[in-house]
């Protein structure tokens, strides 16, 4: 790959995971969720994969090794999310706070069991997209090569 | 002079992960004990009310039985394998890390039988049984570089897994019938319908399929084959999974289920007859093995028919023999297992014809196993004398003929347990591991002695039982009680000139008899094991899975060998369905063509943007030309989404259609030519028949896709035209959405009204993200 895309790619990488933390906090009053999230932050890995090759991303991102941990973590968050409420006899996805209830505020970001579970959800997708592209993107002769180590 | 303990078992001391579930399972044990003495509690959530799915959990008799069985095997099995687990991995030059495939699973599957034990719903009661088989694939295939323990993990797997089918498929029978799956509320409604004239051939039916499933899992005969295979495992898999814990899961459910069983006297009959039928297959083939752990695993296998003819016999005395049987027996067996787990780890042998002649050795161990091997053959001052002698008093009172087989049962018990001790600690010290018999005997490796006090712990248990029977009695006659659905009381005693004494002394002569005879029933032993072998039903696993993948390698190849006619069969019959469909509606009137007027014409614009560049994917031969095409079409449709305010939409299209174009990208750069070949090209280079092939589809796959897109265009402009009541579901969502704290109706539909579909549909993204792993990877995740 050329200078220029690797300018590119290493100039987009920052704005595009505060698009995407953007469309994740914003996901409840705004366009967008943790869905859309993950799936930019998983152009924006597959953008710095395109442009340094797969060996060299993962070098200067190693953050980018614990995907797979950040799928199933995702997984039990939504999970937690989803069912708290059965251990109080409640339905499923019964979210916190209840109706007519004042969320909890953190500045004006609203804490809610809701929300959590659209963390979890972009944690899973952004964890197994990476994955794959991870997986997809290291040619064959480097499997053997971990196969045989 | 050898270290006194070797440097494995001493990383094992600091092991925190290894103390860590075995202080979990004690801690467990503990609590266990102080909810049975305080008399448990019940917790009860319907959790999904409209489906009738609750988690309803019971810790009454037969739950405090099982719950410490459980915990306790548990805690010993777990102390036992802290030492065992890092000299296992070390023989096998495997990395201490490995032993993260090992521990958590043991803990999930004592925390799954505590659940099992108390679970008080057939849906309950099968998840957790799947759970249980799970765990065991992974326990059992621990030694997952051998061929053998993964074809037994395979196999327990499927065996158990089919073996639950059953037990659903006999839950949701009984659900149709009764309209719960409760099994306190069933077990009343199937008592009112045998008394109000005889249960329906079909509950029947559904009450033997949860008993197969039972019968599965506690390995009885047709069934049996895959517990000797299972042996595969390491020792503290086999003693704990194979004592205490996955087969007793079966006996458990045939308490549980007991008083469904009962109002079936087919059933009941039934599992009578598999349950002596698996105390003499068990047990003859149990005198025929060499292997230590093939012999315990076939005397297991004898040892749950007694429990399953237990049942099988019913009433006051047969369910209260049978849970008191279970304890009995789970004490002792996993001593004898964790016993022949030392002796491996000391002398490198598993079988009976290398060793013997341990007990000078190994004095302690030998003590310690002499007393469980005196447990399981009903010897007095231990807990199994009281077990036999329920046996026999449940027996007798059903027929003479029975108590006749039930002394003939534990003669064959008392054989093959003393052919296992005699064997491993008595007569002469053979050449160990070495194959050539003439080799000197080889001294001994040092074994911590982490790999002895727990057998010991369990044989002074036995022994205590033997003494003080009475709150073992309680723990059986409070699982009775529970099993029964009254209150059982049970006072165990010797009486010396009781009847079930002169039969059990009548075994135990038998029983020596048979042993000193070795020569007269060893080859009638030998041929019925070798029959079993060809004949018997793990052949007929082994023709069904062969079977099975020949079926699945033809559908695969049949799938695979021609895409287009494939999905030409899902688009024609699809589009010539809607069709028909609009042929039998009126559809007079349904079809308007509304107005066009201000930013409409943008949409209009771009539709026929999008329309140009689908024909083009149609006809253009450049793989990176219909790559482009179909990108713009997707682009085009989601700038139209943005247009006509579905913002929502219109990003996630533009994000997947962009994630899309580059997967469609990186596999033309993989593909080995850039061109798709041109209808004369094809024409030029294919033969004849070839020519004819491709001639016919010219005209074929045209005529297909305009009569699939043909229909998806008619039902779209009847869906549009006549807007429906889903619209008034939008408003009532649109207006519930501030109430759910959120002001972007399709995230909080995502996340909140429809939460449970997007849990399952992102679950969905897991398990296919791990199988592609898994398939690329041989499962490595990164």
């Amino acid at each position: 790959m050329t200078i220029l895309t690797e300018a590119v790619a290493r100039l987009l990488l920052a704005p595009s995971l505060i698009v995407a933390a953007a469309i994740l906090v914003k996901g409840y009053v705004d366009v967008g969720d943790g869905f859309a999230a993950a799936v930019v932050v998983a152009l924006a890995v597959a953008l710095q994969y395109l442009a340094f090759g797969a060996r060299r991303a993962e070098e200067e991102l190693p953050v980018l090794r614990f995907a797979p941990r950040a799928a199933i973590a995702g997984l039990v968050v939504a999970l937690i999310s989803g069912f708290f409420s059965v251990l109080s006899g409640r339905a499923p996805f019964t979210h916190e706070p209840a109706v007519g209830e004042r969320p909890f505020h953190i500045g004006r970001l609203e804490l809610m069991t809701a929300v959590s579970f659209d963390v979890g959800v972009f944690l899973l997708v952004a964890g197994a997209l990476v994955s794959l592209i991870h997986h997809l993107a290291e040619p064959a002769e480097e499997i053997d090569e971990v196969a045989a180590r | 002079m050898p270290q006194p303990t070797s440097p494995p078992a001493r990383v094992a001391a600091r092991d925190p992960l290894a103390w860590a579930v075995a202080l979990l399972a004690l801690a467990a044990f503990a609590a266990c004990v102080v909810l049975w003495r305080t008399g448990g509690g019940t917790v009860d959530v319907a959790w999904a009310s409209e489906l009738d799915l609750r988690l309803h959990f019971s810790f009454d008799g037969i739950g405090a039985l099982y719950a410490l069985l459980a915990t306790g095997i548990g805690a010993a099995v777990f102390a036992y394998a802290t030492a065992y687990l890092p000299l296992h991995l070390d023989h096998q030059a495997r990395p201490a890390r490995d032993r993260w495939r090992f521990w958590p699973w043991m803990g999930l599957f004592m925390l799954s039988m505590v659940g099992l034990a108390t679970a008080q719903d057939l849906i309950l009661l099968f998840v957790l049984f799947d759970v249980t088989a799970v765990c065991s694939y992974f326990l059992i295939g621990f030694d997952r570089h051998e061929r053998a323990s993964r074809l037994a993990a395979l196999m327990a797997l499927l065996v158990t897994g089919i073996g639950a089918v059953a037990m659903l498929i006999g839950a949701v029978v009984l659900y149709a019938d009764n309209g719960t799956f409760s099994i306190p509320e069933l077990a009343r409604l199937l008592h009112a319908q045998d008394a109000a004239g005889g249960v329906s051939t079909g509950t029947s039916v559904a009450v033997a399929l949860i008993a197969v499933a039972a019968l599965v899992k506690s390995a009885q005969v047709p069934f049996h084959f895959w517990l000797p295979r299972a042996m595969a495992a390491p020792t503290p898999v086999s003693a704990y999974l194979h004592s205490a814990a996955m087969v007793a899961a079966g006996v458990l459910v045939i308490g549980r289920v007991f008083q469904l069983v009962e109002v079936s006297d087919v059933v009941q009959d039934g599992l009578l007859a598999v349950g002596l039928l698996s105390i003499a297959v068990g047990g003859a083939i149990s005198l025929t093995r060499d292997g230590f752990k093939q012999v315990l695993a076939y005397s297991t296998i004898s040892q749950y028919g007694y429990v399953v003819t237990l049942y099988g016999i019913g009433g006051r005395d047969g369910a209260t023999a049978a849970a008191f049987y279970v304890v009995a027996h789970a004490i002792a067996k996993s001593a004898l297992f964790l016993t022949a787990g030392t002796v491996t780890m000391a002398t490198g042998c598993r079988r009976l014809s290398r060793v013997g002649g341990l007990r000078r050795e190994l004095p302690l161990l030998a003590a310690a196993s002499a007393l469980a091997a005196a447990t399981l053959s009903a010897l007095p001052l231990t807990i199994g004398f009281f077990k036999d002698e329920l046996f026999f008093r449940a027996a007798a009172e059903r027929s003479t003929a029975l108590a006749v087989l039930s002394v003939l049962a534990a003669a064959l018990t008392f054989a093959y347990t003393w052919r296992f001790w005699g064997g491993v600690f008595l007569g002469e010290r053979r050449a160990g591991a070495v194959d050539d018999p003439g080799a000197t005997t080889t001294p001994l490796t040092p074994t911590p002695a982490l790999l002895t006090a727990p057998v010991v712990v369990l044989a002074l248990l036995a022994l205590v039982g033997g003494i003080v029977v009475g709150p073992f009695a309680e723990l059986a006659a409070d699982a009775s009680g529970a099993t029964l659905g009254h209150a059982v009381h049970l006072h165990l005693a010797y009486h010396l000139d009781a009847r079930e004494t002169w039969m059990a002394a009548l075994a135990w002569l038998l029983g020596a008899l048979l042993l000193a005879t070795p020569k007269a029933w060893g080859p009638a032993a030998r041929a019925l094991s070798r029959a079993g072998e060809r004949f018997g039903p793990s052949r007929v696993y082994e023709l069904a899975l062969d079977a099975a993948n020949r079926c699945s390698d033809a559908l695969h190849g049949f799938e695979v060998r021609d895409l287009r006619s494939r999905v030409a069969a899902v688009l024609l019959p699809g589009g010539v369905l809607a069709l028909l469909g609009f042929l039998a509606t009126p559809t007079a009137g349904v079809f308007q063509v509304g107005t066009i007027h201000g930013t409409d014409l943008l949409i209009v614009a771009l539709l026929a943007l999008v329309a140009i560049a689908a024909v083009v994917v149609a006809v253009t031969h450049q793989h990176i030309a219909i790559v482009l095409s179909l990108a713009v079409v997707g682009l085009g449709l989601a700038t139209v989404y943005a247009l006509i305010g579905a913002p929502d939409v219109a990003l996630v299209a533009v994000l997947v259609e962009t994630v899309v174009t580059l997967v469609f990208l990186a596999i033309v750069a993989y593909a080995p030519r850039g061109e798709r070949p041109s209808r004369r090209e094809l024409a030029g280079e294919a033969s004849a028949p070839q020519r004819r092939a491709h001639r016919s589809r010219r005209w074929r796959d045209p005529l297909i896709g305009a009569v699939a897109g043909g229909a998806a265009f008619l039902v779209i402009w009847g869906a549009l035209s006549r807007p429906t009541a889903t619209e008034r579901v939008v408003d009532e969502l649109v207006r519930l959405t501030p109430e759910a704290h959120g002001q972007d109706v399709v995230t909080v539909i995502l996340a909140d009204f429809r939460g449970l579909d997007t849990l399952v549909e992102v679950t969905v993204i897991a398990v296919a993200v791990f199988g592609v792993i898994a398939l690329l990877r041989r499962g490595r995740t990164w």
